[in-house]
């Protein structure tokens, strides 16, 4: 919402010392938020007014002039122009050189120099609607109309900032601050927080009184809940002019459009107190009659761009005895306008509920300035603000015109909270002792009524604020707090407690995890959206019978929730190809099934979650991706302090491969699998020219030590032999096959290589491993040592067929 | 035969400073050191002298051997230090071999760095699942029943429950706060916890705004404490996070499970508080929301309002990191790219 200063004035006394700077930072502190603050004159820069006194022929050029204008100056100056309602004696918009403006309207500011156009001098230019921001006041009709300041009462070389009302300095608020507070969405509410910020009087608002004595203006309100008063004014003698300019001006600085006198009229109400009021044409309004009711199914409403909008039966709407007129406190509708011909209005100033307001102007995508202020829920009681004020003004602008009828139908008046507060809550809660006079100062300041007694304050909200905003002590509580600016409160340490020293193993487990994968083992942590493409999901070939699915997904093939990781995994796989061939990364994030789970209690029922670590490792090897990610499983146990996983070949996951797979247990359970991609999963999920290896494990399952639990082992007493062994084996013994063999033989024993090629032979392989034989009770002797090899080659000839290799 | 040993010790001084390798000074020690060198045959012939002059020039030769002893050690460590390991040239300017060069998301280490300050100061960590209710997530939170962010709009709601409402109608927690109610539900109070996660809008994104973003939450509650502490909390925290010192400010701000709700800001890092377009020229940038726990979510938990009291602070998470590193899109935290990943190693 912008925020004009000159408006705030006419209901303050600001004190001289703030500059607007301040009030944009008290009252963004106390109050909302100031996005901006703009001058709106600065724009305005040598752009003043001047006059035409003579227009001549270009020698050069048919479509352009050369004008001499007044600007203020001792002499006149010479302008080259095109426009084509350039008469002598006319009142125009000069830019002098060092004025910035929109060149033809369009693109970036330009900066105007002086210049010679078509072998003629020019100093500056004489300017278009649209190149000087004017386009509000004088929407232009032709391309190559000049502003005419005709009419309005300005002087060569004053400035037009001046000359139009426009030397004004406007406050950007961010509307999202505003929404709890429906008292803040005109100029008087802002006022009245300033007022109590700043300790300076808040002038009253007109009260009128309508004669009682004049005819009753029909109106019947059929939804008394929704329409809680409306009042209905009927008005003689006004008709479609322009408002003046000071009235066009304000609003133009807020943001708004002048359209004529009355709706002008309408909107400068409910940008000064915030309450919307509506202009009937009052010929239009079929049997003199106001009717404030629910639509009926599939009645339709006919738009000022001639588009009927089919209502509902909870669509509020202005009727009069034969059909909607308007959607009631959004927007009007065709027969309601004024028009040329209109001669009188029927003015509506009325209260309608937020949310039927918020429920029809969602449902048409109408957010418009009115219901935007119904939305917030405004009181009752401002319609007498708004009538009194819009009275005032029709008088002003129509002296002419005449009240002939009037309603005020009031079903339910907003009641004014009342609440109690003590001294005590106050004090411990603000963390400062507050005297009574300041409480009752601060809270007087923004309209509440306020008595002290037995340390007790006994508080009546204001009106405009008892409408949701303020309910409870602790909403008085607030207000004290803020007005005082949260800044004067001391800030006070925390009480410390030695009782609980924080202990939580499974969340170090998780970061020693992360942390594990990054640093030691060179994996890049991704993050992925929980809602899956379909794409990947077929690819994965999972089954998502018992996935969870979103009502409105992000994108219609983003509709399942993760079940698993893999499916994002293969996406992340193919994407990052395109840049890199050889990389590891992982995710570790919750996904969900279908299923009965209690996170708190037990009438709500989630679907099942589990929390899972996913990995990849993507190389051309296959071989190499398939141990480099086996080795990450086995070794994790032991570096992040958990319990041992363990290794089978049971079920092949969906996506592995035939014959590169292992599932991986805990206790006997199995929690997760580990394997190369198949083929036919890299090629649907547009993996190319490389193998990956992705392993997926239940993190809920693991078991973290609550500390270390390994034990110290005495270094040998005497020196252990290291001896490596190149064996000939069949191809289809496995390591396990010689692990069992020579198991409690040897100590230390590794896998060294595996070697399949030249000099073995076809069906065989060599594999090559390392041990350490010793003794604890003495050295090893060479023949102790030939014994012991020669002991571990019978055994590994005898049961595993080896023969040993010639090096 | 002063003379003599002279003309010995210069000449010899001569070709010691010229070898070239160890092998030639090995035999040059022989030359000048050897029974049969110069040197020997002058100390021998002292033998022929009288006293006097053998005893001054048995010492001149003595000094003599001493100094052409030091002078070959010299010249051989010398030489010795000219000998290297390597058999071919180095190229010392060729980049030295990679380390394992994996890397924790940004947002998650910048999640660990608040949870080590948070720990400092005895908080536990929790985590709130990412399903969640309307119930949790809006009705225990004070929302109003026709509050926007409840409509399909804001909310991602799950297929099938999106008609219905409270404890049956799931959605992908729109924020944090629900976790608040579900661990004062299972902890009871005094409690003061953090609880980092991801949240889930249904909004349009750009560089600024995303579906699926971080926050991290912290909440105190205790009997009389007053929300100035918040203002403490935050100090520490911020100046844990980013080394120094950071001027922080505390404004007017509403949330529905708040009252009286603040917003925090921080100076603007980029401009020190100057003015600039990061920070809207204002000089702050908006970084936590907070406020004093409204008392129906405290009833909501199963306490008394008139016995317990706290505040929360919420860190926008995306915006921190992006203001630490300096990054421009928030898109590019999930888009698990490689090129960006790498940078945070």
């Amino acid at each position: 919402m912008k925020v004009s200063l000159k408006w705030l004035k006419k209901y303050i006394d600001l004190p001289e010392k703030i500059t607007p700077k301040d009030i944009a930072y008290d009252l963004t502190l106390r109050t909302v938020e100031v996005e901006s603050v703009e001058n709106i004159g600065d724009k305005f820069h040598n752009i003043i007014v001047g006059s035409i006194l003579e227009v001549k022929k270009h020698p050069n050029a048919d479509l352009l002039k050369v004008c001499i204008v007044d600007i203020g100056e001792k002499k006149p100056v010479q302008i080259v122009c095109g426009g084509i309602n350039l008469y002598e004696g006319e009142k125009v918009v000069v830019c002098t050189p060092g004025a910035e403006v929109y060149w033809h309207g369009e693109g970036e500011l330009v900066k105007i120099k002086e210049t010679k156009m078509r072998g003629e001098d020019s100093y500056g230019m004489i300017c278009g609607a649209s190149e000087v921001f004017l386009d509000k006041f004088f929407p232009p009709k032709d391309e190559k109309e000049i502003v005419d300041l005709k009419g309005i009462d300005c002087y060569p070389g004053q400035s037009i900032a001046e000359a139009l009302c426009l030397d004004d300095i406007v406050l950007e608020i961010d509307n999202k601050s505003l929404t709890n507070r429906p008292d803040l969405w005109g100029h008087y509410g802002i006022a009245r927080e300033l007022s109590a910020i700043y300790d300076v009087p808040l002038k009253e608002l007109p009260k009128l009184e309508i004669d009682s004595k004049l005819p009753k203006y029909q109106v019947s309100i059929e939804d008394k809940e929704k329409c809680r008063r409306y009042v209905a004014v009927e008005i003689d003698n006004v008709y479609e002019k322009p408002s003046p300019l000071w009235m066009q001006a304000m609003l133009v600085n807020v943001g708004l459009r002048p359209i004529n006198a009355i709706v002008d009229i309408t909107n400068y109400v409910m940008m000064a107190v915030g309450q919307p009021t509506h202009a009937f044409d009052r010929t239009h309004v079929e049997g003199e009659k106001i009717v404030v009711r629910n639509a009926s199914k599939g009645e339709k409403l006919l738009l000022l761009d001639d588009n009927y909008i089919e209502l509902d039966t909870d669509d509020l709407v202005i009727c009069d005895t034969k059909e909607p007129m308007a959607l009631a406190g959004i927007k009007g509708g065709k027969k309601d306008s004024i028009l040329p011909e209109t001669t009188g209005i029927v003015l509506e100033v009325a209260n309608f509920s937020a949310g039927t307001i918020r429920k029809t102007d969602k449902k048409f995508d109408e957010k418009t300035d009115s219901a935007i202020r119904y939305e917030k829920n405004i009181d009752t009681e401002r319609v007498s603000d708004g009538l009194s004020l819009s009275l005032e003004l029709f008088k002003e602008l129509f002296p002419e015109s005449k009240v002939l009828a009037y309603n005020d139908v009031y079903p339910s008046k907003t009641e004014r909270i009342e609440i109690e507060v003590s001294q005590d809550f106050l004090d411990t809660r603000l963390g400062k002792v507050l005297d009574s006079k300041t409480v009752i100062g601060v809270l007087t300041k923004l309209g509440y009524e306020v008595q002290f007694k037995n340390n007790i304050y006994h508080v009546v909200v204001p009106i405009w604020r008892s409408t949701g905003d303020v309910s409870i002590k602790d909403d008085v509580m607030g207000d004290v707090a803020r007005l005082l600016s949260f800044e004067s409160f001391e800030a006070k340490p925390l009480p410390v407690s030695f009782e609980h020293a924080v202990g939580q193993p499974k969340i170090l487990l998780e970061r020693r995890i992360r942390e594990y994968l990054a640093y030691r083992c060179g994996f890049n942590e991704i993050f992925t959206y929980p809602w899956i493409d379909e794409k990947y999901i077929k690819a994965s070939k999972i089954d998502a019978s018992s996935a969870v699915r979103l009502a409105t997904p992000p994108a219609p093939e983003l509709a399942v929730l993760r079940f698993s990781l893999v499916p994002g995994m293969l996406e992340s796989i193919s994407k990052n190809l395109r840049y890199y061939e050889d990389f590891k990364l992982f995710e570790m994030t919750q996904v969900y099934e279908k299923g009965e789970y209690h996170e708190s209690i037990k009438e709500e029922v989630l679907p099942v979650h589990k929390k899972l670590i996913t990995g990849c490792v993507v190389n051309k090897d296959a071989k190499k991706c398939f141990y480099e990610a086996k080795g990450v499983i086995e070794n994790m146990a032991r570096v992040c302090h958990m319990e041992e996983l363990s290794f089978v070949n049971k079920e092949k996951p969906a996506w592995a491969d035939i014959n590169g797979y292992l599932n991986i247990e805990l206790n006997g359970e199995l929690i997760g699998n580990l394997g190369l991609i198949s083929i036919r999963v890299m090629d649907e999920a547009k993996i190319k020219r490389t193998n990956a290896v992705i392993f997926e494990i239940n993190f809920d399952k693991f078991i973290p030590f609550a500390s270390r639990t390994n034990e110290y082992k005495p270094l040998p007493l005497f020196p252990l032999v290291e001896k490596d062994l190149s064996l000939i084996v069949d191809d289809n013994v496995l390591w396990e096959d010689i692990v069992k063999v020579i198991k409690g033989k040897v100590r230390e024993l590794e896998f060294i290589e595996e070697y399949r090629g030249n000099q073995i032979p076809e069906g065989k392989k060599s594999v090559t491993l390392r041990f350490k034989l010793g003794y604890n009770d003495r050295t090893m002797n060479t023949e102790e040592i030939n014994n012991e090899m020669q002991a571990i080659i019978n055994s590994l000839s005898k049961k595993c067929n080896a023969i040993i290799r010639d090096k | 035969m002063i003379e003599k040993l002279d003309k010995i010790k210069n000449s010899s001084l001569d070709i010691i400073a010229k070898i070239n390798s160890i092998e030639e000074l090995q035999d040059l020690r022989k030359d000048l050191m050897g029974k049969k060198s110069e040197l020997s045959e002058v100390l021998k012939s002292l033998g022929s002298l009288e006293a006097e002059k053998r005893k001054k020039i048995g010492i001149k030769a003595t000094e003599m051997k001493n100094l052409l002893i030091e002078k070959l050690d010299e010249r051989e460590g010398y030489l010795i230090d000219q000998k290297s390991v390597l058999e071919e040239p180095l190229d010392v300017t060729r980049p030295g071999d990679k380390v394992n060069s994996g890397s924790l998301h940004p947002i998650t280490q910048m999640c660990y760095d608040l949870n080590d300050a948070f720990l400092s100061l005895g908080f536990e960590v929790y985590s709130e699942d990412d399903i969640s209710s309307e119930q949790f997530a809006f009705d225990n939170l004070n929302f109003a029943k026709d509050h926007p962010a409840r409509q399909s709009m804001d909310t991602f709601w799950l297929d099938g429950t999106e008609e219905k409402s409270g404890c049956e109608r799931l959605c992908l927690r729109p924020h944090l706060t629900g976790g608040s109610v579900r661990y004062l539900l299972e902890h009871g109070a005094p409690a003061r916890f953090v609880y980092p996660g991801r949240v889930y809008r249904n909004e349009t994104t750009d560089a600024r705004h995303e579906r699926a973003f971080f926050q991290y939450e912290a909440l105190i509650v205790d009997k009389n404490i007053s929300f100035s502490s918040g203002m403490v909390m935050i100090q520490t925290i911020l100046e844990k996070v980013f080394g120094r010192k950071i001027n922080v400010r505390m404004r007017e701000g509403f949330f529905p499970f708040t009252e009286p709700g603040y917003e925090i800001d921080m100076e603007c890092l980029v401009c020190g508080g100057k003015g600039c377009k990061v920070c809207n020229h204002n000089g702050w940038i908006e970084v936590m929301p907070g406020g004093v726990i409204h008392p129906n979510v405290l009833k909501s938990a199963n306490l008394d309002p008139e016995e317990w009291t706290g505040f929360y602070i919420n860190i926008g998470l995306d915006r921190l990191v992006m203001m630490r590193y300096g990054v421009d899109d928030v898109r590019l935290f999930h888009s698990a790219d490689l090129r960006f990943l790498k940078e945070f190693k």
